[in-house]
């Protein structure tokens, strides 16, 4: 084993391999930054150019590339509430009112080393566990992870912005708005109107770009003023706060990273879940929930620590098994067949220094992308106070052209502009958008799995699979929760009272 | 807001009358889960309580914290102030945007919307205007055509040329 990790890392110290992974990541840190455009597409594009280069070298590009995008997603994120991808959701929480306090520049530091740590984290552990994640990913089927996508509804309660019951709605309309198309499962078009473009259903960064991107620059419009008014609020923090936030809160990023490395192992779960769950989990477990969404570092910190490990975790079922962990490593699993790698239990055995290097180029990558991020950070912090007039124009039509460079289909133009106004409303009514969001990631994942259980055991899947049992429990002990906790802080204030 | 969610709720059921047994498994009982959730809010607030039953919930709200640091309302003001004709210009800018890329194609009406933007707004002269539109332009251009192989969209001149 120790031979398979030195020849990895040797065969990633090449001139080319470094030169690819540096491209990569610059690249990645770009498309990550527009709209719409995530990891997935970064890697897509890159896929004819990865044919005829040395096998080491052709990852270090691709990994680099979709690594550089989970921080791209954060910066928009971060400093104008516009998520690059669903991924860069959670972010929105805390990075932007950190942003409208001054604090750019330190959430940006903790973000950025929060995914380093989280990257280098799950990088290790991948190396580790690729031994013991076998038998635990066999043990789990539909039934299980048809109540991880339960677990993660219970989430809503968390975003649902003081009326759970506007929450619950917002959450409902993304769960209905997911089911539009094809069903996959009994093959029926469902709210299509006899539209062909609706059979293909609303694609997902389309109807982020509306419901934040153009939603946020509808807002902008209408106030006229910058995000942050440097007149009345001025930037004084540094990078360094953030990076010493970041180590400060070890714990809390260790939590994180494990909990992303886990979701990553899971095929079909992703990172935008991840995200969520990350925040959720941070938030629950604070002694301080009240500083959470407005402005805690810890809200920034999680996620992308999160969203740093899920890489490392989502290489496991597509190295061992040959099942991709998300589209992005469905994608390098194409990519794996173009160089004559056949991922299974022989990656293990025969290939176990391609492995390594993989291992390799994601530490790498990570510490590529957090000094290029810690470098550029100063001059990021400064975009939140461009003018609005020059921000509407600029983001509106950058949020378009993304809106139809995502599947090729100027229907995706309206149907950004459309989810634009609805976000707006929304907001305006105080419908979280979050729970709109994340009732859409969830929605085909509970059905899908839903299906896949009854078919495979029944009407009473739950008592044949003792696992989803206990997880349906924790599901409903995690849903409880807070209402027994709001219950007795209410019952302390009124004996405190008395 | 409310009425519009009953309705919106209740034409997803009436839908779901036309799919199978299988395809209405969730979307159904869903349909009727928000008819029974927006209810419960109308009937709540004409009572008029503020906020339905309590948890203990974390307000994640982005615009908690606007610039100035002096909380919501300040920016609440700001919006009332600035009255329906604010909104109708945002709804408007969104609206114009679309049409023109539709009938010019996106890349012409991305040059027309900055320019005019820019120069209408008075954020620089009308030079300065059309310069900045035009190099922004072209960056996009560069970014999503050349280097992410996007096949611009011609708009109602592309249909004519073919």
């Amino acid at each position: 084993m120790i031979d398979a990790i030195t020849a990895g890392l040797f065969a990633l110290l090449t001139p080319q391999a470094l030169l690819f992974l540096l491209i990569g990541v610059v690249y990645g840190l770009v498309i990550g930054i527009l709209p719409g455009l995530g990891g997935v597409v970064a890697m897509a594009l890159l896929l004819p150019f990865t044919y005829g280069f040395d096998p080491v070298a052709t990852l270090a590009l691709l990994l680099g590339a979709h690594i550089a995008t989970i921080w791209g997603d954060s910066v928009t994120s971060i400093l104008f509430s516009v998520p690059g991808s669903a991924k860069g959701l959670a972010l929105c929480f805390d990075g932007y009112p950190m942003t409208k306090q001054g604090q750019a520049k330190r959430a940006l530091s903790a973000s950025a080393t929060g995914a380093l740590m989280g990257g280098i984290i799950g990088a290790i552990f991948l190396a580790l566990c690729i031994p013991l994640i076998r038998p635990v990913i066999l043990a789990l089927g539909p039934s299980e992870y048809l109540m991880m996508a339960l677990w993660g509804l219970t989430v809503i309660a968390t975003f649902s912005d003081g009326s759970l019951m506007k929450g619950l709605t917002a959450s409902v309309l993304g769960v209905l708005t997911a089911f539009i198309g094809m069903d996959v499962v009994t093959a029926t078009p469902r709210f299509t109107f006899g539209s062909e473009f609706l059979m293909d259903g609303i694609s997902f960064p389309v109807a982020m770009i509306g419901l934040f991107a153009v939603s946020e620059m509808m807002k902008m419009s209408i106030r006229g003023t910058p995000i942050i008014d440097r007149s009345l609020v001025r930037e004084d923090s540094t990078v360094w706060q953030g990076i010493r936030d970041a180590f400060s809160h070890w714990w809390l990023v260790i939590r994180s990273s494990l909990l992303g490395l886990w979701i990553g192992v899971l095929p079909g779960v992703g990172a935008s879940v991840a995200g969520l769950a990350a925040y959720a989990q941070a938030a629950q477990t604070s002694k301080t929930p009240e500083r959470f969404g407005k402005g805690a570092v810890e809200g920034v910190i999680a996620p992308d620590a999160t969203m740093g490990a899920n890489e490392g975790g989502g290489l496991m079922p597509t190295l061992a098994f040959g099942i991709p962990g998300g589209e992005s490593m469905a994608i390098l699993l194409v990519a794996f067949i173009g160089l004559g790698i056949v991922p299974g239990p022989e990656m293990l055995t025969k290939n176990l220094d391609i492995v390594f290097s993989m291992v390799w180029i994601i530490v790498l990558a990570n510490i590529v992308v957090t000094v290029i991020g810690l470098g550029i950070t100063p001059w990021l912090a400064r975009l939140p106070s461009l003018q609005a007039n020059l921000m509407v124009p600029i983001v509106l039509s950058v949020c378009f052209v993304g809106a139809y460079a995502t599947r090729g289909r100027i229907e995706d133009v309206l149907v950004a502009a459309v989810f634009g106004v609805v976000g707006y409303v929304m907001d305006k009514y105080r419908y979280s958008r979050a729970n709109f969001v994340i009732g859409m990631v969830l929605a085909v994942m509970i059905e899908r799995n839903l299906h896949i259980s009854l078919n495979l055991y029944g009407k009473d899947f739950l008592l044949d699979r003792p696992i989803a049992l206990a997880m349906l429990l924790f599901v409903l002990f995690t849903a409880v929760l807070p209402f027994w906790r709001a219950r007795r802080k209410k019952r302390g204030v009124r004996g405190g009272a008395a | 807001m409310s009425v519009a969610m009953l309705a919106l709720f209740g034409g997803v059921l009436w839908l779901c009358q036309d799919f199978g047994p299988r395809a209405r498994m969730i979307p159904q009982p869903l349909a009727v889960f928000g008819i029974v959730l927006t209810l419960i809010q109308m009937v709540w607030h004409n009572l008029g309580h503020e906020e339905p039953p309590t948890m203990e919930m974390i307000s994640v709200d982005a615009n908690a914290i606007p610039a100035g640091g002096e909380g919501r309302p300040r920016e609440e003001r700001t919006q009332e102030q600035l009255g329906r004709w604010g909104e109708a210009g945002a709804f408007a800018i969104v609206a114009l945007l679309v049409t023109m890329v539709f009938t010019a194609g996106i890349f012409p009406a991305v040059f027309v919307f900055t320019a005019g933007y820019l120069i209408l707004s008075r954020y620089c002269s009308l030079l300065q205007g059309l310069a900045w539109s035009a190099l922004m332009t072209l960056a996009i251009y560069l970014l999503f055509v050349l280097g992410l192989e996007m096949q611009p969209y011609h708009g109602l001149p592309g249909a004519w040329f073919q």
